[in-house]
């Protein structure tokens, strides 16, 4: 079934992944500096107008997740792509129009000063109390559309191949295994598994999206036509919290893929792995409403599966990955190295970051907690210190396999000012929301005002460590094809 | 040639004035059966005329995108609240609804063969929303959208529209989850 693609077919797609996550990783590390920015204004250190604050709140939030979206399906291509049929037409058509979308974005926010946040919340973007103007809110939503269109594309395209391959999306995700009608050595391999969960969720994640965006759409340049704000949100959130969620999915390939090839043990689809993905499939489309568990109009049975479903969703893809790595890692032999190091550090920073979630998804937590920095703490935790550290570890991956190219110690220290920092990120707004700082906030009262810095300072120190992270990239990019890019896929331990 | 003349019957059945005109009365059978329905005439009138003007659609519809794209852009058009409307009250639009929607028809015959599993899917996906999002706004509108239309009526136009996204997701869960091998086995080998 794990049949490998021809790899000098794959090497000749290494420049294209590499301009995705050359464009997604200085995206995040312009982000990153945003995210400085405003712990800086709200620690006190800045001053800067709140309408510039929230023009940097809308960005960063936004900027993150698509750049990190598009670093991650990068990723998921290109390990994808080893054992189903790909086009390259299509990767290159998402990658043209999430430049666009960004573009579009940018100018929306930064010359025509709109500042929603990436909720866009209905009817904030019509509604703005004159801070921003309809040019500037269109240009946001049709560029947030495009973009999606980009990856509606993308995952249309990875959806046909998997089903090409493997006669149909249950068989991606292994369900004639899980029924016994096929052997557990027959399964697809984690990497179609995943991708075959990301396909799903996002696909109906992007349609949800694309609904409320036109929607705003119309509202912006009618607001005659009003709708119904808690469809609104719901679809909002239907959207943002799928989408950024699948980017960890697809960050988990590095794992799966890379750990084998350091340990060489093989990572296998059993039934339990199976179950757990199929589990985690079906509970990322519903627990969006832990978004809106203070919506008290909601209804409660939503509200009450917000919050179970929340508690079972995280768990089996990460008890199995968590456990999968430690068993894989255990007494192997493996050297430790830039690639491996990272995909173990997304780990620890999954399964802590997923922690202050669970917390948050408690309904009686979140109705003190939810409008506090403890949510950017758990995201920051989850997506900073877990997902993005998948997205670096291939970076150090792709490099090793395809050059010569050698990490050296400022690599290393990368490595270590990187955890530090993004601990410090996390840990700052994690005691702010213990001390009930309220996020979203431009302005801060003095006795909340030191997490706020000492976070920025974790920031500085996780924009230093990507900029090393990135100039290792740039370098591999140029003495790629020239030094040992035959190497391409060599054994690793 | 018989789907040929069944066309050509519905379409006279359709041009029938008091026929016509009651569709027209209400307007989820204006905009859910009439519409549809007139695309239908020219789908099925299609086949001698693709046949005849074969170079001429081999030239200009090589590989079924422009016909595609005319057929959304002139499906979006008809979603607008106001075309119906119009349709109601001008001549004009009315003629431009009974020849445009048939020819589009046509397009859409010449052009989904043409177009492959990706763009028949991106299409596919795009309407889904779309539908959606109208049944959302005609339910959800809290004024008359049209001057011909009471708002009763655009409620329950809405409430089609979201019957039809409802068929559509289902549609769309059973294609990807049932097995498909064997269709791709009989596709690959000719059979």
């Amino acid at each position: 079934m794990n049949t490998t693609i021809n790899n000098k077919e794959i090497t000749s797609n290494n420049g294209l992944i590499a301009t995705y996550l050359i464009v997604g990783g200085v995206i995040i590390g312009i982000m990153m500096i945003f995210g400085i920015l405003m712990l800086l204004a709200q620690g006190g250190v800045l001053d800067f107008s709140p309408a510039a604050f929230y023009q940097f709140l809308t960005i960063h939030g936004t900027g993150m997740v698509g750049a990190a979206a598009l670093a991650a399906a990068g990723v998921m291509w290109y390990f994808l792509s080893h054992y189903v049929e790909l086009s390259k037409k299509v990767f290159k058509i998402n990658l043209l129009l999430s430049i666009i979308g960004v573009v579009m974005v940018i100018i929306g926010v930064f010359s025509f000063k709109y500042a929603s946040a990436w909720t866009f919340l209905y009817p904030l973007p019509a509604l703005s109390g004159g801070a921003w103007g309809t040019t500037g809110a269109l240009l946001y939503l049709i560029g947030m559309l495009i973009l999606g269109v980009g990856f509606l594309l993308l995952y249309i395209d990875t959806g046909r191949a998997i089903i090409k391959k493997h006669g149909s999306l249950g068989k991606g995700l292994g369900w004639d295994v899980i029924s016994g009608k096929r052997a557990e050595k027959d399964a697809p391999s984690p990497t179609v598994v995943a991708s075959t969960m990301v396909t799903i969720v996002n696909t109906t994640a992007l349609t949800a999206g694309a609904i409320v965006l036109i929607m705003n759409i119309i509202n912006v340049i009618n607001p005659a036509f009003t709708f119904d704000p808690l469809l609104a949100k719901n679809l909002t959130f239907a959207f943002g919290h799928i989408f950024a969620n699948s980017i960890i999915y697809m960050g988990v390939i590095v794992v799966y893929e890379i750990l084998p090839r350091y340990t060489n043990r093989p990572w296998k689809s059993n039934r339990p792995f199976l179950i757990a993905w199929t589990m985690s499939t079906a509970f990322t489309l519903v627990i969006y409403t832990h978004h809106m568990l203070m919506d008290s109009v909601m209804p409660k049975w939503m509200l009450i599966m917000g919050q179970v479903l929340s508690y079972a969703n995280g768990l089996p893809v990460l008890v199995v990955t968590a456990y999968g790595a430690l068993m894989i890692v255990y007494k192997s032999g493996i050297k430790w190295d830039m690639a491996s190091g990272l995909a173990f550090m997304s780990m620890f920073g999954w399964v802590v970051g997923v922690v202050p979630a669970i917390v948050d998804a408690t309904i009686v937590v979140n109705h003190v907690m939810h409008n506090t920095k403890w949510v950017p703490g758990h995201f920051h935790m989850y997506m900073g210190l877990g997902a993005a550290v998948m997205l670096f570890s291939f970076i150090y991956y792709l490099s090793k396999v395809d050059s010569d190219l050698k990490p050296n110690g400022l690599d290393k220290f990368g490595f270590v000012i990187y955890a530090l920092g993004m601990i410090s990120v996390s840990v700052g707004f994690l005691i702010s929301g213990a001390l009930s700082t309220p996020r979203r906030w431009a302005t801060h009262f003095p006795e909340w005002m030191a997490p706020a810095v000492f976070g920025a300072i974790g920031g500085v120190l996780a924009v230093l460590a990507l900029t090393i992270f990135i100039i290792h990239f740039i370098r591999y990019v140029q003495v790629r094809g020239k030094t040992g890019s035959d190497m391409n896929e060599k054994k690793l331990a | 040639m018989k789907q040929a003349i069944l066309g050509i019957i519905l379409y006279g059945i359709l041009c029938i004035p008091p026929l016509t005109n009651y569709m027209e009365s209400i307007m989820i059978v204006h905009m859910l059966i009439q519409l549809p329905l007139l695309i239908l005439v020219g789908w099925l009138i299609g086949k001698p005329i693709l046949r005849k003007f074969q170079h001429f659609f081999a030239n200009w519809n090589t590989n079924g995108v422009p016909g595609i794209i005319l057929f959304i852009f002139i499906t979006m058009y008809w979603m607008l609240p106001r075309a119906i409307d119009e349709a109601v009250s001008e001549w004009y639009i009315e003629l431009f609804k009974f020849i445009g929607l048939p020819i589009i028809g046509l397009c859409i015959r010449d052009s989904w063969s043409k177009i492959q599993t990706l763009g028949r899917s991106f299409i596919f996906l795009n309407y889904l929303p779309m539908f959606g999002l109208m049944a959302w706004l005609y339910i959800d509108s809290p004024i008359q959208i049209c001057n011909n239309y009471l708002e009763s009526q655009q409620k329950v136009l809405g409430w089609g529209f979201l019957v039809i996204t409802i068929w559509m997701v289902l549609y769309v869960i059973q294609a990807v989850f049932t097995d498909q091998s064997d269709h791709n086995t009989k596709k690959s080998t000719g059979t």
